[in-house]
């Protein structure tokens, strides 16, 4: 019984970590429909989206943002059902760490220091605000 | 410490707006699935929310959420705009104070006074900075 109870809660964590990766994806992809498009990339990966006739319009990155936030949504009701509060709410703010890493990875956008100690004080507040 | 950059109107409107709209999804969010035992499933959950009028304040700020931010997206670097909406973090916490009757603890307001601390040295960087291709469609020239 013990034991099932701490597997739900490991299959808990990892489905944080799911659900922030999905959910900075989703933003991601909102980003790009919202720039007009796959110019926004960098280099490599623009190259790659625009040969690809369904990822060269904006409204295919919209419909695909929203899609994977629905899912997204979907994810975070199960991970609070399986998960305290305390522990999911700072978990959460992941998803700042992973929108940072794809908008620096391919948006080529400048997180620099300062962007980087921002988003740790922000992960810091919420583990504080969650004791 | 990087050079401050001023931030567009419409950039500060949009993010301020998404503060509120983010507000007032979390918490009708919650008020739709308020009295819901955990115990029930997914899909339980969702039927019994479909019943609450919460439930359509939510659905209707979200869609308004999402044109909100796909206009805040245009102008604004991703990695800029979406660590301010961590403020609604502590909107909803002093909601949920407030209507709770709850202490605030000094815990919380560590929490809350890093999180302003977190979202001050994110204004600090310059608002877009995403690579644009040069002269390849011409559009890299409204920029700066």
């Amino acid at each position: 019984m013990a034991q099932a109870v701490v597997s739900l809660k490991i299959f808990g964590v990892m489905l944080v970590f799911v659900a922030m990766f999905v959910e900075s994806f989703a933003q991601l992809c909102l980003k790009v429909g919202a720039s007009g498009g796959p110019a926004v990339f960098s280099p490599p990966y623009r190259a790659f989206a625009q040969k690809s006739g369904f990822l060269d319009s904006s409204i295919s990155w919209k419909i695909l943002g929203v899609t994977l936030y629905v899912l997204e949504v979907f994810l975070w009701t199960s991970v609070l059902h399986l998960l305290d509060v305390s522990v999911a709410f700072p978990m959460g703010s992941l998803c700042f760490v992973g929108v940072a890493l794809l908008c620096r990875i391919f948006l080529g956008e400048a997180v620099g220091r300062v962007r980087w100690l921002g988003v740790l004080c922000i992960i810091a507040g919420t583990v504080f605000m969650a004791l | 410490m990087e050079p401050a950059v001023k931030i567009p109107r419409s950039v500060i409107i949009g993010i301020v707006l998404a503060i509120v709209l983010d507000t007032v999804i979390q918490i009708s969010w919650k008020m739709a699935v308020e009295g819901v035992s955990a115990k029930c499933s997914l899909v339980d959950t969702a039927l019994i929310a479909i019943r609450n009028p919460y439930f359509y304040l939510a659905m209707t700020a979200f869609v308004a959420q999402l044109f909100n931010w796909l206009r805040v997206l245009a102008e604004a670097d991703l990695s800029f705009a979406q660590p301010f909406t961590a403020l609604s973090y502590i909107t909803v916490l002093g909601i949920s104070t407030y209507s709770l009757h709850e202490r605030i603890t000094p815990t919380r307001l560590i929490g809350v006074a890093l999180i302003f601390a977190g979202v001050y040295f994110i204004s600090r960087t310059s608002h877009n900075t995403s690579t644009q291709p040069i002269c390849t469609t011409g559009d890299g020239t409204s920029r700066g």
